[in-house]
């Protein structure tokens, strides 16, 4: 695999006539791990989504492998897995379907077991099981799902961990080193101290600082 | 070229899974085209001249009103959910799925009312130069009405605008109507309508060919 780089230069969002961040800058280069923290209503959302380019910066770039990400959005977006508030989960799908269809939207041509994805997020034997009729962290281990079937090297989560459980944070967590190690990269807003023993983190805090 | 196949069947199929789930979505809009036809009826009177000469309008300006109800649910679960950011962000271009989108809706709505249609007018015993002509502009406006559909819905998404929806759309869908009307009154009194049929075929064309784009666009700027 060839060495990526994503760079943020100099990015400023403002939302309601409200600067949220000035000047921010981010580096990440095969391994990279960065982590964005700060109090509700900082922009750490709003960062994620400039970084994937759902949303217009004001001002500042914002680069993969040195090219801007407007003139390249095919090829980012393909090297890009995003993860939101929202699950992407379909209600009225069960998890099998669920599975189809975030599986084709990612592009992985190879075939995958789903029931061993299922397994690993802790869902055993509910393929069959309508979305709606689970549980809201039922629903985001489904959502995040997604993340095992992907090709994507750069990962961007929002607020990863809302909703699980001890066990399924762990999960993650253990999924998003490993991801990492293999010489990808993840960007993850969250406000909750990550378990993550022996494995560089990079740290953006937004916000004031009291 | 078989990647995007793929992907493009594996939207329509999740669309029409997702229709027939929650039946009340397409069913109603379908049912309340039923009921509105039936009022005419009841209102003339079941054996009057007017009516025969209505009928066909009559069956067009309600597929209008339907087409506006049952449109207003095809983009709001995705949005709700996270499902049209994960489009978005796919690596495959949203017009196409954009389009999966659109065709599906028009299977599940634009088919069962062209059914309905042809039921209606042999039961309302209308000549048959009159069924052939409606069922052609039906079979070539209805594509159309849910591809502008799309365009006005992915606009006005999160707006809670039922009301508003229908003003966009009625307006952009009068050229249909206009020439479709045409070519059955033409048909009723027996005159060629092929002039007519072309420029369906001609809007039907416009329409696949710019609606999927524009309604991309619109959801692009509804996430921003």
């Amino acid at each position: 695999m060839s060495m990526s780089r994503f760079k943020v230069n100099n990015l400023e969002c403002i939302r309601r006539d409200n600067i949220l961040f000035q000047g921010l800058n981010i580096d990440l280069e095969d391994g990279g791990l960065l982590q964005v923290d700060g109090v509700n209503g900082s922009g750490k959302s709003s960062l994620l989504q400039m970084c994937c380019g759902l949303i217009q910066a004001s001002e500042g770039e914002i680069s993969w492998n040195g090219e801007d990400i407007v003139n390249c959005r095919y090829q980012f977006q393909s090297d890009i897995s995003y993860f939101g508030h929202s699950n992407g989960v379909k209600a009225g799908l069960t998890a099998r379907e669920n599975m189809t269809v975030m599986h084709a939207l990612a592009g992985t041509s190879s075939s995958i077991d789903y029931s061993s994805i299922l397994e690993r997020i802790g869902l055993t034997g509910m393929e069959d099981v309508l979305s709606s009729r689970m549980s809201a962290g039922q629903k985001r281990r489904l959502g995040l799902a997604r993340l095992f079937m992907s090709q994507a090297k750069l990962w961007l989560l929002d607020e990863p961990f809302n909703a699980l459980d001890k066990h399924g944070k762990a999960v993650i967590e253990r999924i998003i080193v490993q991801h990492c190690s293999a010489g990808g990269m993840a960007i993850f807003a969250t406000h909750q101290t990550m378990e993550i023993a022996g494995y560089p983190l990079q740290h953006i805090h937004l916000g004031n600082e009291e | 070229m078989s990647e995007y196949l793929n992907i493009f069947f594996v939207i329509l199929r999740r669309d029409l899974i997702l229709a027939f789930r929650n039946k009340g979505e397409f069913v109603n809009p379908l049912m309340f085209f039923v009921i509105v036809i039936v009022l005419f009826p009841l209102a003339f009177g079941s054996d009057s001249t007017l009516l025969k000469q209505l009928t066909s309008g009559i069956i067009w300006v309600t597929a209008l009103l339907a087409t506006c109800l049952s449109l207003e649910t095809i983009f709001r679960s995705d949005f709700e959910d996270g499902s049209i950011e994960q489009f978005t962000l796919s690596r495959y271009p949203l017009t196409l799925l954009v389009t999966a989108k659109i065709l599906a809706h028009w299977i599940t709505f634009g088919l069962p009312l062209i059914a309905i249609s042809l039921f209606t007018s042999v039961v309302l015993s209308l000549p048959n130069q009159t069924i052939i002509a409606l069922c052609i502009t039906l079979v070539l406006g209805t594509p159309v009405l849910s591809l502008i559909g799309a365009i006005t819905v992915a606009l006005t998404i999160g707006l809670r605008g039922g009301m508003l929806l229908s003003l966009l759309i009625l307006p952009l869908t009068m050229p249909v109507l206009i020439f479709s009307m045409l070519a059955i009154q033409n048909a009723t009194v027996g005159q060629p309508i092929s002039a007519e049929i072309y420029f369906l075929g001609g809007i039907l064309v416009l329409a696949i060919t710019l609606a999927p784009i524009t309604t991309a666009a619109a959801i692009r700027i509804r996430l921003s």
